[in-house]
């Protein structure tokens, strides 16, 4: 047991002792003259020095893709930039980023989510990308502050929007054509219990789900209702009727199987790939808008994107940052970083490549570029989206530190409520109670 | 110091060659020699003793100031007394329901993985062809046991569309739940991937086996002793002190299994809890809620217990152990 501990001790400092060699070898071979030749002519061809970025985002295999595509045309344009990339589903990359956070080894640039931001931003992980609009290196000129406050906190700007996006379901036409089933342009969730069992004459199922960090705030925001206050020391609401009314409609639907079986969610990696709805066995996938283009290229079928269940009740849609870069405080190329987020971001030749798959592109630049090239799934996600834009209000700030506890919460307490270990009544009660425990810890 | 003997050693060594040819001080080489011993054997054992001050030691107790702060990672430590020892005992259910889940893992597997290995161990201590072959292939498990790509498999394996539900289709039994989803089997599952690495136990087994001198049972069976009364009267006993530190060592190592449960529930220890095994909760609270000093309190109270058990284990042997040169013990 000792000698393997030994070992492999040895053997991680001498991995570390080659990679410490590697990073400073242009300046050892200066010092000593009979440096071997490979390594002392490296660095001589081009004029600025080599620097390495590192990358990372989450994502399905089709934007791990692309993405490759798009860091291999900066490289092509900036021969002296190396860039490592680290790629993974949305769950799994949250769990490697937290580990590198709390060693100071963050990605330089990394993919950001508006559930996060506060998390890292709040406690000073992110960069303040302020300085670079201003000195042009990350052109801001063709973006809409609307777009770009998104975000922002406490008027830093933590994380660069890279597209506009927002909840717009994806059905499946046919499958609800089979069922006899017509989507009534102001559908509510109400309605689910109809379709839920016109389908399952049929053998499909609803969706898969609703996320119930996603869908439970939608939920109360069409109730007039918010999920955290604004001071992010509790819960938005007070009245348990809210809960009890969402759970009691959704373990309804649960009980009957117009959605998945618990036990089967469980093992699903949240990729298009394994999306019911792309396999054929449900109607609807209750995603982002800009996951459409994903799931009708993973489908190869034709597909739709329709407004929300419950979208004109108090206009709960809103558009949100589908997801942001962001520069790591600790990153030693900040500079770099940023050149390489203004490339991603304003480049046509980029963007033709991207072509609107992180959501609608924030450069009216880019947007106009993009139109005459968009094929008509696109064109869906750009009409849905400034159709949304004219139905909508306004975004819940980020959310507060310990949102991430109460969403596992929320989780957990509404797979109690499936499993029949409590009833809404109780689970309304004892969430309300652990959440507004959890972000008590807010108050100053 | 324990060191003294081979440099002593090595002292002799140099007088006896110092009467070989070549001119030499004896006492000056002498003394050099036991420096560059010393030199010579902290550079070979830098390695480890480096790694183990600054991988293990520092990180040690830095958990054990940790336990005593709130810490976020992000921002400084900030010392709270026992908070997080008093919250983890009164005030958290998920706390204790790993607890739970743990135990009924370690109660579960730990006998299952020694009974198995045992009985794999003693059909293998025979002669016959291919025992080699079989040994290794009965090992093979456990080296790759532990990975991620066995925890993968696994979820295949009891999966809605898995090799055991196939297997039970055969049978004319036709489910399609997964195994790995379902409250009620999913630790169960875990237990059977802990079993099915029986192979280093096997293996310290089947070595205690060979020790056992075949007279004894040669004259048990001439006394009309059967294989059942040859297994309890005289494998059992004589096999003792190695089922003893078996049971040792596989019950730590239980108490810290964390790979299988991560990959299988994908981190999130499900359905219901049920594959929530402390080491999991412990990770949870440190990675994803960032609460290190709550995580660092849980570690050192696992510490703690598996100090104890250990200990009761030790304590009990005396009962059960049988070694043959009483007086030495």
């Amino acid at each position: 047991m000792k000698k393997a501990v030994a070992s492999f001790l040895t053997a991680a400092l001498l991995l570390a002792a080659c990679g410490g060699g590697g990073g400073s070898s242009s300046s050892s071979t200066d010092n000593q003259g009979t440096g071997s030749p490979g390594s002392g002519t490296a660095s001589s061809g081009s004029d600025k020095a080599p620097v390495t970025l590192r990358v990372a985002w989450w994502g399905g295999q089709s934007r791990h893709d692309y993405t490759l595509k798009v860091i291999e045309l900066y490289k092509q344009k900036n021969p002296h930039v190396q860039i490592e990339t680290e790629y993974a589903s949305f769950d799994d990359y949250w769990k490697k980023l937290a580990p590198q956070a709390a060693a100071n080894g963050l990605p330089d640039v990394f993919q950001m989510d508006y559930s996060y931001l506060s998390q890292y931003g709040g406690r000073g992980q992110l960069e303040d990308l302020g300085p670079y609009t201003k000195n042009g290196t990350i052109n801001v000129q063709d973006i809409n502050e609307n777009t770009l406050s998104g975000g922002r906190i406490d008027g830093k700007l933590l994380a660069m929007n890279l597209g506009s996006n927002a909840l717009g379901p994806t059905v499946d036409p046919q499958i609800l054509q089979d069922a006899g089933i017509t989507l009534k342009q102001d559908w509510t969730f109400a309605d689910l219990d109809d379709i839920g069992a016109k389908l399952k004459a049929k053998g499909k199922l609803i969706a898969s789900d609703l996320r119930h960090d996603v869908y439970f705030p939608y939920y109360l925001r069409s109730q007039g209702q918010h999920m955290y206050a604004a001071d992010g020391t509790s819960l938005g609401y007070t009245d348990d009727k809210y809960f009890i009314d969402y759970y009691t409609m959704y373990q309804r639907w649960y009980d009957n199987g117009y959605f998945l079986p618990l036990d089967k969610l469980a093992q699903k990696k949240g990729t298009p790939e394994d999306d019911e709805m792309v396999l054929g066995n449900a109607a609807i996938s209750f995603s982002w808008s800009n996951q459409y283009i994903l799931a009708a290229s993973t489908a190869k079928r034709p597909l739709d994107i329709v407004p929300l269940a419950q979208w004109n009740q108090n206009k709960p849609l809103f558009l949100k940052p589908s997801m942001f870069f962001s520069i790591a405080k600790s990153s030693k190329v900040k500079e770099e970083a940023a050149k390489f987020i203004d490339f991603f971001i304003n480049d046509i030749d980029a963007n033709k490549i991207i072509m609107g798959e992180r959501g609608v592109p924030v450069s009216g630049k880019v947007k106009e570029a993009l139109k005459p090239l968009l094929t008509p799934d696109q064109v869906k996600v750009f009409d849905y989206v400034s159709w949304v834009e004219q139905n909508s209000s306004q975004i819940d700030p980020p959310n507060p530190v310990g949102a991430v506890e109460v969403d596992k919460l929320l989780k957990d307490i509404a797979e109690q409520i499936l499993y029949k270990k409590l009833t809404v009544e109780q689970g309304a009660a004892k969430f309300r109670q652990e959440a507004n425990a959890i972000l008590a810890k807010n108050k100053k | 110091m324990p060191a003294d003997a081979p440099r002593l050693h090595f002292v002799s060594d140099e007088i006896g060659r110092g009467a070989g040819p070549g001119p030499r001080h004896g006492g000056e080489s002498n003394v050099k020699l036991r420096d560059n011993d010393h030199v010579v054997g902290y550079v070979f054992a830098a390695p480890f003793i480096l790694g183990f001050l600054i991988f293990t030691l520092y990180p040690i107790f830095s958990s054990l100031y940790y336990s005593f702060t709130d810490y976020n990672l992000f921002e400084s430590p900030r010392w709270v007394g026992f908070d997080n020892f008093e919250k983890m005992f009164t005030a958290d259910d998920k706390y204790w329901k790993s607890v739970s889940v743990t135990l009924t893992y370690v109660l579960a597997s730990v006998p299952f993985r020694l009974a198995f290995a045992l009985a794999v161990a003693m059909m293998l201590n025979k002669a016959f062809t291919g025992i080699g072959l079989y040994r290794s292939a009965y090992y093979l498990p456990s080296l790759i046991g532990g990975s991620v790509a066995v925890s993968i498999m696994w979820t295949q394996v009891f999966g809605d569309h898995g090799l055991v539900n196939s297997a039970l289709a055969l049978i004319g039994i036709h489910t399609d739940t997964s195994w790995i989803g379902n409250p009620s089997t999913a630790l169960w599952t875990l237990i059977a991937l802990s079993v099915w690495q029986f192979g280093s136990s096997m293996l310290i087994f089947l070595a205690g086996l060979k020790n056992i001198p075949n007279s004894y049972f040669e004259a048990a069976s001439v006394d009309g002793a059967n294989a059942i009364h040859r297994f309890f009267k005289i494998t059992l006993p004589l096999l003792s002190p190695i089922i003893l530190f078996n049971l040792i060592m596989q019950t730590i190592s239980a108490f810290m299994t964390f790979t299988p449960a991560y990959i299988i529930s994908r981190g999130e220890g499900g359905p219901l809890d049920n594959t929530l095994l402390y080491s999991l909760y412990l990770y949870r609270r440190a990675f994803q809620f960032y609460e290190m000093g709550y995580a660092s309190a849980m570690a050192w109270v696992m510490l703690l217990v598996i100090a104890v058990i250990a200990l009761v284990l030790f304590k009990t042997s005396k009962y059960w152990v049988h070694y043959e040169a009483k007086g030495e013990r």
